[in-house]
């Protein structure tokens, strides 16, 4: 874990030190939660909408938003640059574990991760959304936000070091549209046509979303927030597994 | 296809007692949907260990692909190949501590400075924070970095990179280092700083494997060299016997120089027009 631990130190610098890669991550979110807001808020009224659990509709996208930004990591395209440029084989010829290898920027992804989805959720708090859950709500709502984002990097760095190819590795980032919108993002699953209701229904980051959503809109539901964590859980063991044995037969 | 020739020099007593170094009938296969590429074709090798070997041919003959599976970067497709007295394809883990790698692109992360990608690498090789720093110090001492040890790397030179490279495969005092054309790319007066570095490494005991295109090189450098070509060692042995036994071979009159020795190696001939050379495949 040490190896992990330092390497994630290293790629957490690198972040800091290219914030255009950063800034993006957290403005285009903020940026579509005040589009969603400002189209469908009228529709959906705080005061008559049960949805809403007496909150506005901004509360509601806050979750879409949250995981709009943890599909935004950056991990796999350094991860590219760092095959291209010669520093992975670099890596690969001292000792440590194959799977630090990976782990290291999974980790510096999790902590960056961490950041933006405190600010996003402070810069909704500012404009009056309020965290029904409480201090523990926040902490878990940031902390599932985190393990997606970190989830997800993780298929993508399965890609990169797959395809070694920077364009494949953006290509495949494009997946995020289905994921993200194959699910109750505007309205509730019940509310969501059969065909959609369906997609949404198999599609895993839609228990994420009704975790997050949750926690923002009711006190600790543990119900939808137990059945998102496990999903993320499961999620990251099959991403962990692939992800060591494609390093471990990198050729 | 040229006959191998192998003219091999005993070692000096005391200096060169263990292999470093040993492959036999290494092959690195690569298949595609399309078609197979057999870029390494049953290479033997014995570099013993205290020399520097170079390993010479032309673009793609297969050393790049040489080094990658003695360096535990790509797997073997056959034979097998012992490092530090260690099996390859049996004990990765344990062939990684004992060797020092700096590959033909200078692989370095330039977005750290040249002191925090070597304690990086110190850490990686199980140094402690403190050990990292010192052994940082020294080695950037060492390749006259020290000046520039708190920039980003994205701003040294080639010439810089090539160092840093080099100090960055000495972190943990490796018994064996191999080296991807280091100079490829530098300038006369870069290139020589390299080839001091080689030989005061060498001169401390490390055991120096070297593929390079430059035949000057190889000749200033290696005790012993092998030249690959098509992925088949073609001739091995050292600068002097080699250069030797061709003179003898085709009665030249003058001394025979590496490059005769290379081409000569590769089945390639030199035409001189107008006062420029050009190279043609026989």
């Amino acid at each position: 874990m040490t190896d992990a631990l330092v390497l994630g130190q290293r790629a957490l610098r690198e972040g800091i030190r290219t914030p255009e890669a950063i800034v993006p991550t957290l403005f285009i979110p903020l940026f579509f939660l005040v589009v969603n807001v400002g189209q469908a808020a009228k529709i959906f009224p705080g005061s008559t909408t049960a949805f809403l659990h007496g909150q506005g509709y901004g509360a509601f996208q806050l979750p879409s938003s949250m995981l709009l930004a943890a599909s935004f990591g950056s991990a796999a395209l350094f991860l590219v640059e760092e095959i291209e440029g010669g520093y992975f084989d670099k890596l690969r010829a001292t000792p440590v574990r194959r799977s630090a290898i990976v782990l290291g920027r999974l980790i510096a992804e999790g902590a960056k991760a961490l950041l933006i989805a405190s600010l996003i959720v402070l810069v909704g708090l500012a404009f009056g959304i309020t965290i029904a859950s409480g201090v523990l709500g926040f902490v878990l709502l940031v902390v599932l936000t985190a393990l997606w984002a970190v989830v997800y990097a993780g298929f993508m760095q399965i890609i990169a070091l797959k395809t070694r190819s920077a364009a494949a590795t953006n290509s495949a980032g494009l997946i995020f549209f289905p994921l993200l919108f194959l699910t109750p993002n505007f309205v509730p699953r019940d509310l969501l046509t059969r065909p959609m209701e369906i997609a949404a229904t198999f599609n895993p980051v839609t228990y994420i979303m009704e975790a997050l959503r949750s926690l923002v809109l009711v006190d600790l539901a543990w119900e939808p927030i137990v059945l998102g964590y496990l999903v993320v859980a499961v999620a990251g063991a099959i991403m962990l597994a692939i992800s060591i044995r494609v390093i471990r037969t990198y050729d | 296809m040229p006959e191998v020739t192998s003219v091999v020099q005993r070692a000096p007593e005391g200096r060169r007692s263990a292999a470093a170094v040993e492959a036999e009938g290494l092959v690195k296969t690569y298949r595609s949907r399309a078609d197979t590429v057999e870029a390494v074709r049953g290479v033997d090798l014995r570099v013993e260990a205290g020399e520097v070997f170079g390993f010479l041919g032309p673009n793609g003959a297969g050393k790049s692909t040489t080094v990658k599976m003695l360096t535990t970067l790509l797997s073997i497709t056959a034979g097998r190949a012992r490092v530090a007295g260690l099996d390859v394809g049996r004990e990765p883990d344990a062939v990684r501590r004992r060797i020092g790698v700096a590959l033909q692109e200078a692989g370095l992360d330039p977005r750290q400075t040249g002191r925090e990608l070597l304690v990086l690498q110190g850490r990686l090789f199980d140094l402690s924070a403190r050990e990292a720093e010192t052994r940082a110090v020294e080695l950037l001492e060492l390749v006259e970095l020290t000046d520039a040890a708190d920039r980003r790397i994205k701003g040294y030179s080639g010439g810089m990179k090539r160092r840093l490279d080099l100090a960055s495969a000495l972190v943990h005092e490796p018994e064996v280092l191999f080296l991807d054309e280091p100079t490829t790319g530098l300038d006369p007066a870069s290139r020589l700083t390299v080839w001091d570095e080689v030989r005061r490494i060498n001169e401390r005991g490390t055991t120096v494997f070297l593929t390079t295109q430059y035949l000057e090189e190889a000749d200033q450098l290696c005790d012993r060299l092998a030249i690959i070509d098509d992925g088949r060692i073609v001739r091995e042995g050292t600068p002097a016997r080699l250069k030797a036994e061709l003179r003898e071979r085709l009665g030249l009159e003058r001394e025979a120089t590496l490059d005769d020795v290379f081409l000569d190696a590769t089945g390639r001939t030199r035409i001189h027009v107008a006062g420029e050379v050009q190279e043609v495949s026989a």
